[in-house]
């Protein structure tokens, strides 16, 4: 009896003192924030080089929940305090709805681009649509569009191991950013130009019908790239994506991508379009979150391991640093997308 | 808020340190947060909610539990289940794990999983016979689903397949059917689907289905028990069941490619997000466990597609090729039609196009019934034959079903029959109401009754099956039960749901004579229920 309550007396001893200590040592703390963010920029807050720099420098952790860019501008945001789509219209739309964000900032950029596999890249090739300069592949949108409308197939142009005709897979172009671009960037080609509110409706019935064609689409960019790599040429032959989700997955996998970066070409369309990633703050916690985006450290790693290009679409880059060939050193044909009042349309009429 | 926290953390950590100096058994969290603990010797667990073929991967999963001494609970339900149960309020796992993303996409609108990557790839095939292959004359050549057609029509092909609103094989394959029926269209439209020639066809098809399941990898036990030409399932199964018909000195299956219906499965894993650090931080480890190159090749070799680069020399042995295996493939699926109109694929299927059910509901009244359990009951029944609830989860009736209904005790207490999806169907669940609990228990006695009513009917034109619904030791005999079986001589599936104290000896037993299965009803009879009823 004696012994257990000198043990009980110690016990509580303990806990005080611990308790004392815990007080007086606490660090400063880590406000937690937390937004929706573009499946495509999660390797990057997941990266914990970047976190640790967050938490320490800036004692900053970010939660998240994964949504489309354009679904994160309608959603109920009750409780988040950043937003981080990946385009300027997401933006656009978000003052128009709800009006301005307590702040915003363009943090990184990355061109849309499109991704396939050797033969087919061949096959475009020796079609005239896809071409070589000083090793990095482009592709003639207007040509491969002429294509698509007129149905033709695969097979036609020598690919008989593939089924169906020749499209390009895009995530729904109503829902996620990637897909959302792609068609901005179709509607521009479709217009011979920047596609603007007074030629766009003469070209909504064409592109209806291209995106028609696809059926079921994705709903983020990272799941449809992760089927690209998974499901091989025959289910993926042609996809829109951002340049920087191959040079992330070939930063992160180094091994793997040895074993298939001969097979995967990055094509970039002449000319593409910039999506650039901008994080809203909807209060005072988000504002932080820009400032540390902003951190030169977080550029750097930003580049370098998730493939992003800073939020200055000229500052120099290292492009021997991924292995990557075909990695265009500078983007230098590039067109405006169409502003949100266009983009508002074209998503109208592919929302039927 | 954040410091109390903080404060009790220390305290309890202490406490339980303390527990560790006087030795207990202690494992605490290793996470460094010092927010959360593990209790007394409790492991960490992880619930993954998961389509069925997955079991096949169970070895792989219990190695990664005893590495890392942690539990993984896996629930197998239907894709499309999955997909419903991403809809709901509370989704009580902490991973998903579906055959395809389509369905995680679409169920998960509130954008609560994440993590989701592709674990492997397997296409849904079909698997025939081989000597009916031969005969068909479809080995060692590009098969079209119009030529399955073509057999199916004139009766020499019959097959099994999973539901196509339950199973995401069954429902990729439903769907490669209406677009060969439609001419190949580049994409299925709302509007093909109300063409009336469209609904004559694939009624015609889907007759020749003699046997539906609500899973894919039970739809694979099933046909190597059985007597059965044909299934549609995963390539990845396709190969288990021919390694177990082999084994059983059965004749195996040769794998048919449809080139212009294939689909595939990208097998998801994705974290649900219900906002606990250490769940994420397990599912993460078990992720990139199952993504890495030892654990993926080891995944190949169960016959999935895994990797980047294709199937390894090392391998291909195991897509044999004397089984119409194609290692080297490039798989090229068809497009899927929007959201939408899958949706509305999946209504026409129940309800007009499936071969129309008859199912009869065997179900105990006895006096161990009375009170909770005979609340449960109603409940549970109240989900199938209210059509506003089976609408829910497509299990809404279709106009040509028919439902039969048996409550018994020591006897038989009456039978009711309704056809079609109207007031019928409804005024049984009035019966199932009114009825009064009473009386001993012969389930036996039920089935036999059951099965002289099933004589009545042309069993071709249906998908017939017996439920047994009980909760205790049942007298009577299953002598008596297997002479009218065998009478009817018909493959009719005696399902069983377990609960209370029911004896799961004589229910197994029905089970394996009838070549169906039983279901545990004892935590959640009304999912138990459901589960039964996505088998028909």
């Amino acid at each position: 009896m004696r012994t257990k309550l000198i043990g009980l007396f110690i016990l509580a001893a303990v806990i005080i003192a611990a308790a004392a200590y815990a007080m007086f040592t606490r660090k400063p703390e880590v406000t937690q924030i937390n937004g929706y963010v573009g499946g495509e920029k999660i390797g990057l807050l997941e990266d914990t080089e970047i976190t640790e720099i967050l938490e320490k420098k800036y004692h900053l952790r970010m939660d998240y929940a994964k949504a489309g860019s354009l679904e994160m501008i309608t959603a109920d945001a009750t409780g988040r305090d950043f937003l981080f789509p990946s385009n300027q219209t997401a933006l656009e739309m978000y003052v128009k709805e709800k009006g301005e964000p307590v702040q915003s900032e363009i943090v990184l950029n990355t061109p849309i681009v499109l991704y396939t596999r050797k033969a087919v890249a061949e096959a475009l090739t020796a079609e005239g649509i896809a071409s070589e300069t000083a090793g990095v592949h482009f592709v003639n949108m207007m040509k491969l569009t002429e294509y698509i409308e007129e149905g033709k197939r695969w097979a036609d142009i020598g690919l008989s191991q593939l089924y169906g005709s020749i499209t390009v897979g895009t995530t729904d172009p109503t829902k996620s950013n990637s897909g959302n671009m792609f068609a901005g960037l179709l509607a521009n080609t479709l217009c011979g130009g920047v596609a603007d509110t007074g030629n766009v409706d003469a070209v909504l019935p064409r592109l209806q019908s291209i995106f028609q064609k696809l059926g079921y689409m994705e709903s983020s960019s990272a799941d449809i790239f992760d089927q690209f790599l998974k499901t091989g040429m025959g289910a993926k032959p042609l996809i829109a994506g951002y340049e920087s989700q191959l040079l992330e997955f070939a930063a992160e996998n180094p091994d793997t991508w040895e074993q298939v970066k001969e097979d995967v070409v990055m094509l970039y369309p002449t000319p593409t379009v910039w999506s650039s990633h901008v994080f809203i703050a909807l209060d005072e916690a988000g504002t932080v979150g820009i400032e540390a985006m902003l951190d030169e450290q977080v550029q750097k790693l930003a580049w370098e391991k998730h493939g992003f290009r800073t939020g200055l679409y000229d500052a120099p880059v290292d492009v021997e640093h991924f292995g990557v060939p075909g990695l265009a050193q500078e983007i230098t044909q590039v067109a405006p997308m169409p502003d949100a009042a266009v983009m508002e349309k074209i998503i109208a009429a592919l929302s039927m | 808020m954040r410091t109390g926290k903080r404060l009790l953390a220390v305290l309890l950590l202490i406490v339980l340190s303390a527990g560790v100096l006087s030795g207990c058994g202690f494992r605490g969290g290793d996470d460094g947060s010092g927010q959360k603990f593990a209790g007394f010797g409790d492991k960490k667990v992880l619930r993954i909610v998961s389509g069925s073929e997955n079991a096949e991967l169970e070895p792989i999963l219990e190695e990664f539990e005893q590495k890392e001494n942690v539990e993984i609970e896996m629930t197998y339900q239907g894709s499309l289940d999955i997909m419903r149960l991403l809809e709901e309020e509370e989704i009580p796992f902490d991973a998903v794990w579906p055959a395809s993303s389509m369905w995680l996409t679409m169920g998960d609108t509130a954008h609560r999983v994440k993590h989701a990557e592709s674990v492997s790839v397997t296409p849904v095939v079909f698997g025939i016979r081989q000597s009916l292959a031969e005969e068909l004359g479809f080995v060692g050549r590009e098969v079209s689903v119009r030529d399955l057609l073509t057999a199916i029509r004139s009766g020499k092909l019959s097959f099994c397949m999973t539901s196509a609103t339950q199973s995401n094989s069954g429902a990729s394959a439903y769907i490669g059917f209406l677009y060969a029926l439609l001419g190949n269209p580049e994409v299925i439209t709302s509007e093909d689907l109300q063409s009336d020639e469209l609904k004559t066809q694939v009624r015609e098809l889907l007759s020749g289905v003699n046997r539906s399941s609500g899973s894919s990898d039970w739809l694979k036990d099933m046909f190597v028990e059985g007597d059965y030409d044909a299934m549609v399932n995963y390539e990845c199964l396709m190969i288990q069941a021919n390694k177990e018909l082999e084994q059983q000195g059965k004749e195996t299956l040769y794998v048919i490619y449809p080139y212009d219906g294939l689909s595939l499965a990208d097998s998801p894993l994705g974290y649900v997000d219900n906002g606990d650090d250490e769940k994420e931080e397990l599912f993460l480890k078990l992720q990139e466990y199952l993504l890495s190159g030892d654990v993926q090749n080891k995944i190949q070799q169960t016959g999935r597609r895994s990797g980047y680069s294709g199937i390894s020399e090392e391998n291909k042995s195991v897509f044999r090729t004397d089984w119409g295996l194609q290692p080297d493939r490039i798989l090229s699926p068809i497009r899927m039609p929007a959201a939408d109109v899958i949706e509305e694929c999946l209504r026409m299927y129940q309800t007009d196009f499936k071969k129309p059910s008859l199912s009869v509901y065997c179900l105990d009244y006895s006096g161990s019934m009375a009170g909770e359990g005979n609340v449960q009951l109603v409940d549970a029944m109240e989900q199938l034959l209210i059509q506003e609830n089976a609408q829910k989860n497509y299990l809404q009736a279709s106009d040509d079903e028919i439902n039969i209904l048996i409550p018994f005790n020591e006897n038989v207490i009456g039978a009711y029959t309704a056809v079609g999806a109207g007031d019928e169907i409804e005024g049984l669940y009035d019966k199932v109401e009114e009825q009064e609990t009473g009386g001993g228990t012969d389930m036996y006695q039920a089935a036999v009754e059951g099965i002289h009513m099933l004589e009545d009917y042309d069993l071709t034109k249906y998908t017939p099956a017996i439920i047994l619904m009980t909760d205790g030791q049942s007298d009577g005999s299953f002598k008596e039960f297997r002479e009218a079986y065998d009478q009817l001589d018909n493959n009719v599936p005696v399902f069983s749901i377990m609960f209370g104290d029911a004896n799961e000896t004589q229910l197994q037993k029905v089970a394996e004579y009838t070549n169906a299965r039983v279901f545990d009803g004892r935590e959640n009879l009304t999912e138990a229920f459901r589960a039964v009823r996505g088998y028909n």
